[in-house]
């Protein structure tokens, strides 16, 4: 190969690795954000012990960083036109591609046991709402605030609560749903509390909360897996040219 | 001394009831669509407004609540004139296996359900107090069975006055067990396959031109050559010009003094600064 066209290579390898350096560290900051948890539903995930979500997007905190300082290593490798420095940078890299796509199938795979349908979300606010235990405490205040904040009731609707035994039937027999489903002022005083009781429609929320709890955790699924995947992709094809130029260097 | 009277009375209005028009002489469920309408073990019914005729300043109505099956129990224990009809079936044993299978429980005065105040945005919740423990209190119906209500008219002494027709059958839906709800995994997404299939393949190609690329540096290592040297090793220095003994660009730099002279001859020079 002339030496033209392996200076040219040579400029598409630190091209494309300068590249890829800023998409790890965008990687990093996005994981950084789902692993700070900002709508605060982990214990959703946490309590039922399907947390891989949260566990992918660490993960790619680290192999987003990772890609960040071996890509600059890799710009400086292809630079000094090293064979040595060339092969290292591909095997450092191969190595933290491996760990990158497991955080990525994790995460989407995760996703499904946890928000395919509302049937694991229902039966764990049915357990733990009300209940003294530790997890019975970080459920009922997730639940209070989703209910409060998105105006909801429910997994599916208010009829959750009427449908099926649960603990807080046993421990408020005489209430038919929490006071969280209740509409309330600006005051925070309930509007009707003998009308939300009986469940008149218009002193209640009756849509349910599942679809927030699925939009909220389906966002932290995919920014880890779709845009881990989308690194990946630039980066494999860097691999590819990098390949190409260590071989071509003598 | 007024039984007899009170009967003759009862009987003869309860005839005028019958044919009376506008008036409902039965519990009815609350016509409007509260969630709560029927749970599993509560019931919304209609305040009694306009159900008993009677002017009767000191009489009470109370509700009859109990399993379908126990209306002609009721009937039966009811229809002569006993005493204490109130503490016939106390609410917490009453739904035992060898029980009545009803209770009794107090709605309200008959002058506070005038028939001009009729309003269906009133009601009354059968089961409100849960899992009471008073003889009459408005304890919770158990669930998964058809339930009928009566409305009795009763006097101050506790002397029933007037009572009107079994409701229809109310079905209370069984409650159901949170511990049979499947949680398990539903289906896969899409997004997962695609995710899963084409990571799998990348790294699997990624790995597989690795080794090529080894394999081809390797062999191409194998077969190349030494760095050839133009100059002939033996000779030190070879000038074509006739330069003075100030530069030696010719200076052979792949030239190797011998350790050992393996020869004397004359042709091997001695002295590298003779000129050949």
């Amino acid at each position: 190969m002339g030496a033209g066209a392996l200076t040219c290579l040579m400029f598409v390898v630190v091209a494309l690795n300068a590249i890829a350096a800023a998409a790890g560290l965008a990687l990093f900051a996005v994981a950084i954000w789902v692993a700070v948890d900002g709508y605060k539903l982990y214990p959703i995930s946490g309590v039922s012990g399907k947390d891989d979500i949260f566990a992918a997007a660490w993960i790619a905190i680290f192999t987003g960083f990772a890609f960040f300082l071996t890509c600059i290593f890799g710009i400086f490798a292809a630079l000094k036109r090293s064979r040595a420095l060339m092969m290292v940078y591909l095997i450092i890299m191969f190595i933290i591609f491996l760990f990158e796509c497991a955080s990525a199938i994790t995460a989407a795979t995760n996703r499904d046991y946890l928000v395919g349908n509302s049937n694991l979300v229902k039966k764990q606010m049915l357990q733990y709402y009300g209940q003294d235990s530790i997890q019975g405490k970080q459920i009922t205040q997730t639940w209070n605030r989703v209910m409060e904040q998105v105006e909801c009731c429910g997994a599916d609707s208010p009829e959750d609560w009427i449908l099926y035994n649960s603990t807080f039937k046993q421990i408020y027999p005489t209430y038919n749903w929490p006071l969280s489903c209740c509409k309330r002022l600006s005051s925070f005083e309930l509007q009707d509390p003998a009308g939300c009781k009986v469940g008149l429609t218009s002193t209640l929320f009756t849509k349910g909360c599942f679809n927030y709890i699925e939009s909220v955790l389906s966002r932290y699924t995919w920014a880890v897996s779709w845009y881990g995947f989308s690194v990946l992709m630039l980066v494999f094809f860097t691999l590819v040219i990098a390949m190409i130029y260590f071989m071509q260097l003598e | 001394m007024n039984i007899n009277a009170v009967i003759r009375l009862m009987s003869l209005l309860s005839l005028w009831m019958r044919t009376g028009e506008g008036q409902i002489f039965q519990p009815e469920l609350t016509p409007n669509t509260f969630l709560a309408r029927i749970t599993s073990n509560t019931v919304m019914l209609k305040q009694p407004y306009c159900v008993f005729d009677q002017t009767c300043p000191d009489c009470e109505i109370w509700l009859v609540a109990g399993l379908c099956s126990a209306n002609a129990i009721f009937d039966a224990q009811v229809n002569s004139s006993t005493p204490n009809i109130l503490s016939l079936s106390p609410y917490p044993t009453a739904f035992n296996s060898s029980s009545n299978n009803f209770f009794l429980t107090r709605v309200g005065l008959l002058s506070d359900f005038p028939c001009n105040q009729s309003s269906n945005d009133q009601y009354f919740v059968v089961g409100a107090d849960g899992k009471c423990s008073g003889i009459n209190c408005n304890g919770e119906l158990p669930d998964g069975f058809s339930v009928c209500f009566k409305y009795l008219l009763i006097y101050t002494n506790e002397t029933l006055v007037n009572s009107s027709n079994w409701s229809v059958n109310i079905d209370l839906p069984k409650l159901l067990n949170l511990h049979n709800i499947n949680d398990g995994l539903s289906a896969r997404s899409g997004a997962m396959v695609v995710i899963t299939s084409i990571l799998c393949a990348a790294v699997a190609l990624l790995l597989l031109l690795f080794f090529i690329m080894l394999c081809i540096t390797c062999c191409t290592k194998k077969e190349s050559k030494e760095i050839s040297v133009t100059n002939s090793i033996r000779i030190p220095r070879y000038d074509t010009h006739d330069l003075k003994n100030r530069v030696h660009p010719y200076d052979n730099p792949a030239y190797q003094s011998d350790f050992k002279n393996y020869s004397t001859a004359n042709t091997l020079p001695k002295d590298v600064t003779q000129k050949l």
